[in-house]
């Protein structure tokens, strides 16, 4: 029955047990979209990259993956060297270029690439409009063109230079926009440089043998399969993790924060009820686990409409922009735990001291 | 007839800023299993003190408390905490009921305290006790619905929850009018006489006094008769 004086005691205050309940919940938001949305991005990244018909990519160490640079800085004759090596059907050199996105927030990446080996090596085709031709055109997927609202014969602003667009790519490949390899490379005044070369091996090949033949011509570089690459994006990065870790430090603190404090002014509130359960002859494990309940319960609400919060929120922010918010059931978990762990946490202070009161001095309280 | 609450020599000295307050000078007090005592005595006599330390909620200065064998002076905070859980009963001034819980809610919370938890309680004494309260139709009403005599009496019942050794009531009728306080004494006797309930009443009101066998009065720290 004493499961019914914690919940009186939320009843009693329900604009302080609500502003509780949305302190935990906030944290719980927190958690899951922040780490959704990395995640979800990175995730997508790999996806896109991995979507491609090459099974090898060729680069420099570091230059490729999450949280590579991406900058142009290996020379284009490679692609004609290892065009020439046996068991390669086609090749193609890719520039990737990230940079702050124009219209939303966040960072967008750029490909540039030249149209006539690219086709050979990816299964892009043109939905809409032509294909690149001139300097100043790019071709965009149609995730940008529905997002952005670009259309075909739209001018875009890339590298202070206006593109015109001229046609919308399908499927999702690489980055989201792509213009002419050499004008990038005129651009960013990377002559005859590229990031990385796709390879298509010829069917009756052995990829991987294929790929020890690259690496043995060229020695000190690095080739992906392209089947591994989301895989890789998957594992994330070290920044990521170091952001992510942050996120769960500050929702841990703003709902620890939270309970801590609203425990602490209901305690203050109700000294006198302190008193009376000690004159009752309630012990000091009682009085605590008292005061942990009513912590649990509005941390297990904090978190119940933390999860409603963050369903709702991913849907308006994948339905309005072009993020992706991946939902891990582990973080979920974590979530959970980070909402309830953080109350139970908060809640201590003013639970200790509180059934280290004076019991008469409780009872005299005003 | 056994001696269920003794003091013997019993001294509290409050330290006030740099100077001392002597509460208790000595006091050496006998009740026995099943009596009704009343301690009578102007405010500032000790009354509330003594009381305060019967029930294991101070620590006396000196002397000794033994309660149903018990010597609670030697005992630390949890060990009182423990003793006042299985053997006293408190009946305050103030009602000191929970007031988001309903008058069943205080009581079972009481049961749930005595019942460390296990929510072990007597039912057949239960409703005994609320008939005699005259509480039965109550029960779903919460304090501020209720009247001070009523309040008092739920009070009275989650005191006596647990069968306790001994039941403190402190200035019982204090906040209530002469009818309710007449009412809430006659209960008190009635428990006393019925149950061999051992009540120490605190009081300052002579009228109030008389419903106990026997009557204690304090002065300065002192019991003088």
């Amino acid at each position: 029955m004493s499961n019914s004086l914690v919940t009186a005691n939320l009843q009693q205050r329900p604009i302080r047990t609500l502003i509780s309940i949305i302190g935990v919940a906030l944290g719980v938001v927190l958690v899951i979209l922040m780490v959704g949305l990395s995640h979800g991005m990175l995730q997508e990244q790999g996806r896109r990259n991995s979507n491609v018909g090459a099974e090898l990519l060729f680069t420099r160490p570091n230059n490729y993956g999450p949280g590579s640079s991406a900058v142009l800085s290996l020379p284009v004759q490679y692609a004609t060297k290892i065009a020439e090596l046996p068991g390669i059907e086609a090749v193609s050199p890719i520039g990737q270029y990230l940079k702050p996105s124009n219209q939303s927030f966040g960072m967008e990446m750029v490909e540039g690439i030249e149209l006539e080996t690219y086709q050979k090596v990816t299964p892009i085709s043109i939905s809409e409009g032509k294909n690149l031709v001139a300097d100043d055109e790019v071709i965009i997927d149609q995730v940008y063109h529905h997002d952005r609202k670009a259309n075909v014969g739209d001018i875009i602003d890339l590298f202070g230079h206006q593109f015109r667009v001229a046609g919308i790519y399908q499927p999702e490949i690489g980055a989201r926009i792509k213009i002419k390899l050499s004008e990038m490379q005129k651009l960013l005044g990377s002559k005859e440089r590229c990031s990385f070369v796709y390879i298509k091996c010829k069917p009756t090949q052995s990829q991987e043998q294929v790929a020890q033949t690259i690496l043995n011509a060229f020695p000190g570089n690095k080739i992906f399969f392209t089947r591994d690459i989301q895989g890789l994006y998957e594992k994330g990065l070290p920044a990521i993790n170091v952001f992510v870790k942050a996120v769960v430090v500050v929702a841990v603190s703003i709902s620890m924060l939270v309970i801590m404090l609203a425990m602490y002014t209901t305690i203050i509130e109700r000294t006198r009820e302190i008193g009376i359960l000690k004159s009752l002859g309630a012990s000091k494990k009682f009085i605590i686990t008292e005061i942990e309940k009513e912590a649990f319960l509005i941390s297990v609400l904090g978190t119940l409409l933390g999860f409603v919060v963050a369903i709702i929120g991913r849907f308006l922010i994948i339905k309005n922009t072009s993020l992706i918010i991946e939902f891990e059931p582990l973080w979920l978990v974590y979530a959970a735990l980070v909402g309830i762990g953080s109350s139970l946490i908060g809640a201590l202070y003013p639970a200790l001291r509180v059934a280290n009161q004076d019991p008469v001095k409780a009872l005299s309280y005003e | 007839m056994k001696t269920i609450l003794q003091t013997i020599d019993l001294k509290m000295t409050y330290q006030i800023g740099k100077v001392a307050v002597n509460a208790l000078r000595g006091v050496n007090l006998a009740v026995n299993e099943g009596e009704f005592v009343a301690i009578m005595g102007p405010s500032g006599c000790g009354k509330s003190t003594m009381l305060h330390i019967l029930g294991g909620m101070l620590s006396p200065s000196s002397g000794s408390v033994i309660i149903d064998g018990e010597d609670l002076s030697k005992m630390n905070d949890g060990a009182r905490t423990e003793l006042r859980r299985r053997k006293i009963g408190f009946v305050f001034q103030k009602f000191n009921l929970f007031p988001t819980l309903t008058a069943e809610g205080n009581i079972r919370l009481a049961e749930n305290i005595r019942g460390n938890g296990s929510r072990k309680n007597d039912s057949e004494r239960r409703t005994e006790i609320l008939r005699l309260l005259k509480l039965e139709s109550r029960l779903n009403h919460k304090p501020l619905e209720l009247s001070g005599g009523e309040q008092q009496r739920v009070a009275i019942a989650r005191a006596l929850v647990g069968y306790p050794a001994i039941v403190l009531a402190d200035e019982p009728t204090g906040n209530l009018d002469s009818e309710n306080s007449q009412i809430v004494l006659k209960m008190l006797q009635e428990l006393n006489s019925k149950f061999g309930q051992t009540i120490v009443m605190i009081t300052h009101s002579a009228e109030a006094a008389e419903v106990a066998q026997r009557i204690i009065r304090m002065k300065d720290g002192q019991i003088v008769q």
